[in-house]
C-alpha cells in the first residue's frame, strides 16, 4: 500500500520519540547495548516481532538489531558438534550443504513457511519465540541441542534447549541466544510435518526423528501438539533395542506401526478412566491428531531406517 | 500453474511486437488499462488517499456476540489529547437503520449487541494510534446474554431483533407430493462460513463539503445505494452526500462494510475535517458479510434407471445477526436446490434465520454454492446405490432448454448441460504419478510435507452447477451509460464499478467495436453519474454493457447521419474501421476526425432487461432473467492416513454465451475455481459461541499457488443468449458454485467416505481400514 508521493510528514499530538535502533556488529556489543537500554528489544528476522508491533500489541521503545552480527550468521565445527549461529536464516539452513550436516534441521527450515519468511526468519528467533508450531524446535529437542547464551561482560553459559522451552532455565535480562550446539550424528534424520493445506502452513503436528548409531539410540520429538516438543522416551528406548545396529537396520512393518502407536499414545494419552472404570472416548479431533502423530512417527522411522 | 485453454478460446496474447496490431474490439484479449499500474504498485487504492489536515478514525467493536448495553461512557475518550470527536448511536437519527436487503441494522449498537464486532462507537483523532487508544477508552457496560449460535435453535429462541428471528421462509411445492421412486437416498450436509477475504482490507476517506454535506472516497461496489444509506443515516438529502469510488482491491462480495463508511462520514461532518480509516485484517474479518453457513437435509427419489422422480429438501441458512441479502440467497438456494436436472416433483423448504453469529450476505454464488455441494453429493450417493457411473447417472437427468425449474419457470436461455458434462468427462485424465518421476509428484501436504506415496489414493469426481444472472424476483435492473466522442477519442461514463471483473475493459471493447475508435477511456465512478446498480451476478456485462452499446450506437448514428444523408445511403451501409469511415462499396472514404469536424458527440442510453416476478407462497414464479451453467471434473490425491487432500486438476466446461475477452474470461474462471477450492478445503471462519476465532490470514487459510490445481478450460460453449446484449453470460460465479461440489465428489471417490461437510476436514478424508 502507501503511495507516499508528496505526502506531508505525519504529525501527531505528541511527536513520536525517535526510536532508538542500534545495530551492533558483534555479540558482545549487542549484549552491551541491551544492558545499556534495558527496555530495548532484540530483533533478528522480525517475522514474529513485527507482526506484534504492527498489530499494536508491542511498542518497543528501542530495538537492538542483530542482523549485522556476522559471527552468528554462519556455523563452525567443534569437537564432533556444529556450533550454529543463532542468526542463521531458514533459507540458509535449507540449502544442500547444510542438509548434508543436519538433515532434519534443513528439512524443518525448508518447511518453515513461504520464501519471504524463510529468508528473514532465524534459528535463534524460532527458539526465542518458542511458538508451539516452531518447526525447528522438535528437531532441536530430538538432537538434544544446547544453547550458548551470551551475557554481559563476555560471559557465556550453556543450557539444554529443552530447559529453555520448558521454562526450567530462562534467559535473563541482557542475555542473548548466541549459538546452538548440535551433535553431528552422521546418520539418517527425518522431519515430517502435517499441515492443513498443500501450500505453506502451520504444523498441526510434526515429528523429528534422528538416529544416533554411536550411542545406539533413536531420538524422537513431536512438535505442535503441546506448548513444547514432547519426547516419547519409552518408545525411543523400545525401538532402539529392536534395531540391529551393526547390520541392516530395517524393521518389519509391524514394528514400525507399533512404534507409531507407542509414540502417539505417549504424546496423546487415553483419558483418565471414570470412577466406574469406563474410559471415555477421545473427541474426534483429538483422535485424528493421535492418528496423525502415529502416521508421522511410523513414516519417520521407516524413512530413517530405509 | 499451467493453464490450458482449448480451441474455443485463443491463448492469452503475448506482448505484441510493435508491428502487430494491438488487440481491439469484442472477442479480443484486450488487456486492462490498469494492469500495469497494479502490477507496479502505483495504482491508488482508498488506503493510499490523503488530504491536508486529515484525522484518523477508529471504530470500537463489541467483544460479545450478544449483550445488552447498560451504558456507554465516552468522557475519558473525549478528554484524551489529540481526540477530536467521539460518536455513538446518539449522533445518528434515532430511526436510522440500514441494510441491503432489509433496513434492520443500526449504525451503532444502542441497546443490544447482536454479533461479535458490531460497531459501538467511533473516534477521530490526529493519529491512528491515538484513535485506537481512545476507542479502547470508551467505557461500555454490558450485560452479557446467552448467544443463539445454532440456527436450528433460532426458531424457538427469544427474538434477537424486533423483526423476529425468521427472516424468510420459502415452502416450494412443485408436482405431486405422493410421487415416490424405487430408489431413495438421504443425506445431511453442512457448509461452513467462507469469508470473501479481499486482499485489500476496507479503507476510506471522508471529506466534508462547504454545503454541509460530505464526500466519501471508498471502494464501494454499489455507490448509489451506499450513498442513499449514508444520507439517510446522516439525516441529509442524498444530493449532499457523494461517493467517489476508488480503486477496488478485491471484491467477490459486497465490498465495503458500511460499519466503516457510515461512522467515517459522521466524524467528518462532526469535526469539519477530512477523516481517514484503514481497517486492520482483524476488523475486516469482523465487519463484512460472510457466506451463509448452511444446513441441508435431502431425500432424492429415483426410478430403477436412475431418473429422478422427486427431491425433498430442507435448507437452513444462518443469516447471522442482520438480514442483509439473506432473502435473495435463500431464493437462489431454494430455486436451484435440485441443480441442473429435470425433477418432476420437488418439495423444498427453505429458511433464513437470525442468530448471533457473524453477519452473512452476498458472496458470489450465494445460496447456489451450498445447495450444489449437497445435490451433487446426493447424485453420487444415488450412483453408488444403483451401481451406475456417476457421470452417466448425471447425463440421464440433465436439463436442457425448454425444461422447467422447480419454481415453474421454463428455461428459455441456452442450457447445454449435457454437452458441458460430456466435454469434461471425455477430456483425457492427468497422468498417474507412476508415469512421472516421483520427485516431481507434488504429494498432498506439499513439497516439504509428510506425504507418503504408499498412502495416496486418487479420486475423480464431477460437479454440475448453475447460477442465476442479475437480480432476481422483480428487482429493477437498470443501468445508464454515456458515451462521448471528441478529437477522435471516446470516453465512457458509467457508474458500473470496475471491481476486477473487467467491466472497464469490456466497455472499451464495446465502444471500439461500435465506433471503430481505438482510443477509449473509462471515466472514474462517482454518484454524480446516474446509477448503474451493484456489481455481482454478471450484472454489469449485461446491463451496463448493454447501456454502453446503445449509447455508442447513438453516437455512431449522430456521426454518420450527415454523411449518409450527403451520399444518399443509410448509415448501415457505412462502416468505421481504424478511424476511417468507408461505404459498403468502398467509394466513399473519410476519417472519423474529418467527419467530427471539431464537434463533440454525446449520447446517453439505458438498458433494462425484461422484468421478473417474486416467488409466490408456493415458491413458484419466473424469478430469474437468465441462468448460467458449468461442469467440472475434479481429480484429487488424498493421503488416506493423514487425510490431506491435494486437488491435482480441475477440468471445466462452461456455458458462457459468447466470449468477449478470452484472456479476461480465463482469468475470471480461474479466480472462481480458486475461490471454490478454498471453500472446499480450507476456508472456514471459525467461531466459538459466536466469537470469531483467529481473524487473521494464518488462521483463515486461503489457497496459495501450491493449493490451486491445474485448471483446464476444456470447452467454452458459445451458444448466444438472445435476450442478453452480445449474448454473453455471467462467468465468475458459476465456477465458485461448482468446484467445491466437484472436489468433494472426487474425495468421496478416493476414500469411500461420505464427505458431507465443507470445507472437508482431514478426519473426514481418512480411511481407517484401507481396502
Amino acid at each position: 500500500m502507501g503511495s507516499g508521493k508528496g505526502q506531508p510528514v505525519l504529525t501527531t499530538h505528541a511527536p513520536q520519540a525517535a526510536q532508538a535502533v542500534t545495530l551492533p556488529a558483534s555479540l558482545d556489543e549487542a549484549v552491551a547495548a541491551l544492558a545499556a537500554m534495558p527496555a530495548a528489544v532484540p530483533v533478528a528476522g522480525g517475522t514474529d516481532l513485527m507482526t506484534a508491533v504492527n498489530s499494536g500489541q508491542l511498542r518497543p521503545s528501542a530495538l537492538v538489531g542483530l542482523g549485522r552480527i556476522s559471527e552468528i550468521r554462519g556455523w563452525q565445527y567443534q569437537d564432533g558438534h556444529a556450533l550454529l549461529g543463532a542468526g542463521l536464516t531458514h533459507a540458509r539452513m535449507g540449502r544442500p550443504d547444510f542438509a548434508a550436516l543436519i538433515p532434519a534441521l534443513a528439512a524443518a527450515a525448508r518447511a518453515a513457511g513461504p520464501p519471504q519468511i524463510r529468508n528473514a526468519g532465524t534459528l535463534g528467533g524460532n527458539i526465542a519465540s518458542a511458538a508451539p508450531t516452531g518447526d525447528a524446535l522438535p528437531v532441536l529437542a530430538a538432537l538434544e541441542a544446547t544453547l550458548v547464551i551470551a551475557g554481559p561482560g563476555g560471559a557465556r553459559r550453556e543450557i539444554p534447549v529443552s530447559h529453555l522451552l520448558a521454562g526450567v532455565d530462562m534467559l535473563r535480562g541482557g542475555e542473548l541466544i548466541g549459538y546452538v550446539r548440535v551433535p553431528l550424528l552422521h546418520a539418517p534424520q527425518v522431519f515430517l510435518k502435517a499441515t492443513g493445506r498443500t501450500g505453506p502452513g502451520r504444523a498441526t503436528a510434526s515429528v523429528a526423528l534422528v538416529l544416533d548409531p554411536a550411542r545406539r539410540g533413536v531420538r524422537c520429538a513431536v512438535g505442535a501438539i503441546a506448548p513444547m516438543p514432547l519426547r516419547p522416551l519409552d518408545a525411543e528406548q523400545w525401538v532402539a533395542s529392536l534395531i540391529d545396529w551393526d547390520n541392516n537396520r530395517a524393521l518389519v512393518p509391524e514394528a514400525l506401526h507399533a512404534f507409531g502407536e507407542y509414540v502417539a499414545a505417549a504424546c496423546i494419552p487415553d483419558p483418565v478412566p471414570a470412577e466406574d472404570g469406563s474410559v471415555p472416548p477421545l473427541p474426534p479431533a483429538v483422535l485424528h491428531l493421535r492418528r496423525t502423530v502415529a502416521a508421522l512417527a511410523r513414516r519417520a522411522l521407516g524413512r530413517a531406517l530405509s | 500453474m499451467s493453464n490450458e485453454t482449448a480451441a474455443a478460446t485463443a491463448a492469452p496474447a503475448p506482448p505484441a511486437p510493435a508491428a502487430e496490431p494491438i488487440p481491439h474490439g469484442l472477442g479480443a484479449s484486450l488487456p486492462s488499462a490498469e494492469s500495469r499500474a497494479k502490477t507496479e504498485g502505483t495504482f491508488p487504492y482508498a488506503a493510499d488517499l490523503w488530504a491536508e489536515g486529515l484525522l484518523w478514525a477508529a471504530v470500537l467493536r463489541a467483544p460479545h456476540p450478544h449483550a445488552r448495553i447498560l451504558s456507554i461512557d465516552t468522557t475519558h475518550a473525549r478528554e484524551m489529547p489529540g481526540v477530536r470527536a467521539v460518536v455513538t448511536h446518539e449522533d445518528v437519527p434515532a430511526d436510522a437503520r440500514y441494510g441491503r436487503g432489509r433496513a434492520d441494522r443500526p449504525v451503532f449498537a444502542s441497546e443490544v449487541v447482536r454479533h461479535h464486532g458490531e460497531p459501538i462507537a467511533a473516534v477521530a483523532a490526529d493519529h491512528p494510534d491515538t484513535a485506537r487508544m481512545a476507542a479502547a477508552a470508551v467505557i461500555v457496560e454490558y450485560e452479557v446474554l446467552d448467544p443463539v449460535t445454532d440456527p436450528e435453535q433460532a426458531f424457538e429462541a427469544e427474538p434477537l431483533h424486533p423483526d423476529g428471528n425468521l427472516i424468510r421462509h420459502i415452502p416450494l411445492r412443485h408436482g405431486d407430493p405422493e410421487a415416490a421412486g424405487e430408489v431413495v437416498v438421504e443425506g445431511l450436509y453442512r457448509i461452513g462460513r467462507q469469508d470473501p477475504a479481499p486482499i485489500g482490507a476496507e479503507a476510506g476517506l471522508a471529506v466534508p463539503r462547504p454545503d454541509g454535506g460530505v464526500e466519501l472516497y471508498t471502494a464501494s461496489t454499489d455507490p448509489h445505494t451506499d450513498r442513499d444509506t449514508a444520507a439517510a443515516c446522516y439525516g441529509l438529502p442524498p444530493e449532499q452526500v457523494k461517493i467517489v469510488v476508488t480503486g477496488v482491491p478485491g471484491a467477490t462480495a459486497d465490498r465495503e462494510d458500511q460499519g466503516f463508511q457510515l461512522p467515517l462520514g459522521l466524524l467528518a461532518l462532526k469535526t469539519g475535517c477530512p477523516v481517514k480509516i484503514t481497517a486492520t485484517r482483524e476488523e475486516s474479518f469482523l465487519g463484512h458479510a460472510h457466506r451463509h453457513p448452511t444446513l441441508l437435509r435431502y431425500r432424492h427419489h429415483a426410478d430403477a434407471e436412475g431418473r429422478l422422480v422427486k427431491v425433498e429438501a430442507q435448507i437452513l441458512l444462518d443469516a447471522g445477526a442482520y438480514a442483509d441479502q439473506s432473502s435473495e440467497a435463500l431464493a437462489a438456494a431454494v430455486s436451484f436446490a435440485c441443480g441442473p436436472y429435470v425433477v418432476p416433483n420437488a418439495f423444498i423448504e427453505g429458511w433464513a434465520v437470525r442468530t448471533n453469529n457473524p453477519p452473512s450476505g452476498h458472496v458470489r454464488g450465494e445460496g447456489a454454492m451450498q445447495v450444489c455441494a449437497a445435490y451433487e453429493a446426493q447424485m453420487d450417493k444415488l450412483a453408488k446405490k444403483l451401481g451406475v457411473d456417476p457421470a452417466e447417472l448425471r447425463l440421464r437427468n440433465v436439463m436442457a432448454t425448454g425444461d422447467v425449474l422447480p419454481t415453474g419457470q421454463t428455461v428459455t436461455c441456452p442450457a447445454p448441460v449435457a454437452e458441458l458434462l460430456q466435454a469434461v468427462r471425455d477430456f483425457p485424465l492427468p497422468p498417474l504419478p507412476k508415469d512421472t518421476p516421483e520427485d516431481e509428484w507434488l504429494l498432498p501436504g506439499g513439497p516439504e510435507g509428510a506425504g507418503d506415496p504408499g498412502a495416496v489414493r486418487r479420486g475423480v469426481g464431477y460437479g454440475l452447477g448453475m447460477v442465476h444472472m442479475l437480480g432476481a424476483e422483480g428487482a429493477d435492473e437498470v443501468s445508464t451509460a454515456t458515451v462521448k466522442v471528441q478529437d477522435g477519442v471516446a470516453t465512457v461514463l458509467c457508474a458500473a464499478v470496475e471491481t476486477g471483473q473487467g467491466f472497464a475493459t469490456l466497455a472499451r471493447q464495446i465502444v471500439q467495436e461500435t465506433l471503430g475508435i481505438d482510443e477509449v477511456h473509462v471515466a472514474a465512478v462517482d454518484t454524480d453519474q446516474p446509477p448503474a446498480g451493484p456489481s455481482g451476478h454478471g450484472r454489469h456485462t449485461w446491463v451496463s454493457g448493454g447501456a454502453v452499446e446503445r449509447a455508442a450506437k447513438m453516437v455512431r448514428a449522430q456521426l454518420l447521419q450527415p454523411l449518409a444523408h450527403q451520399f444518399g445511403m443509410s448509415t448501415e451501409l457505412l462502416q468505421i474501421t481504424d478511424g476511417k469511415i468507408t461505404s459498403y462499396d468502398g467509394v466513399l472514404s473519410t476519417t472519423v476526425t474529418e467527419a467530427l469536424d471539431g464537434k463533440e458527440l454525446w449520447a446517453t442510453a439505458q438498458c433494462r432487461p425484461h422484468p421478473t416476478e417474486p416467488l409466490d407462497a408456493q415458491g413458484q414464479g419466473d424469478a430469474f432473467v437468465g441462468l448460467a451453467f458449468c461442469a467440472i471434473r475434479a481429480v484429487v490425491d488424498v493421503d488416506i492416513e493423514l487425510g490431506s487432500v491435494r486437488v491435482v486438476e480441475l477440468a471445466l466446461a462452461q456455458d458462457v454465451g459468447r466470449v468477449l475477452n478470452p484472456a479476461q474470461l480465463a482469468a475470471r474462471i480461474e479466480a472462481g475455481v480458486t475461490q471454490g477450492v478454498g471453500a472446499a478445503l480450507t476456508e472456514n471462519l471459525r467461531t466459538a459461541r459466536g466469537v470469531i476465532r483467529h481473524p487473521d490470514l494464518t488462521g483463515y487459510a486461503l489457497p496459495t499457488a501450491l493449493d490451486v490445481p491445474d485448471i483446464r478450460i476444456v470447452k467454452l460453449v458459445e451458444e448466444r443468449d438472445v435476450v442478453a446484449p452480445f449474448g454473453a453470460k455471467a462467468a465468475s460465479a458459476v465456477p465458485v458454485v461448482t468446484s467445491p461440489a466437484a472436489v468433494a465428489s472426487a474425495v468421496r471417490a478416493a476414500t469411500g467416505r461420505p464427505v458431507n461437510r465443507l470445507p472437508i476436514r482431514p478426519q473426514a478424508a481418512v480411511v481407517t481400514d484401507p481396502r
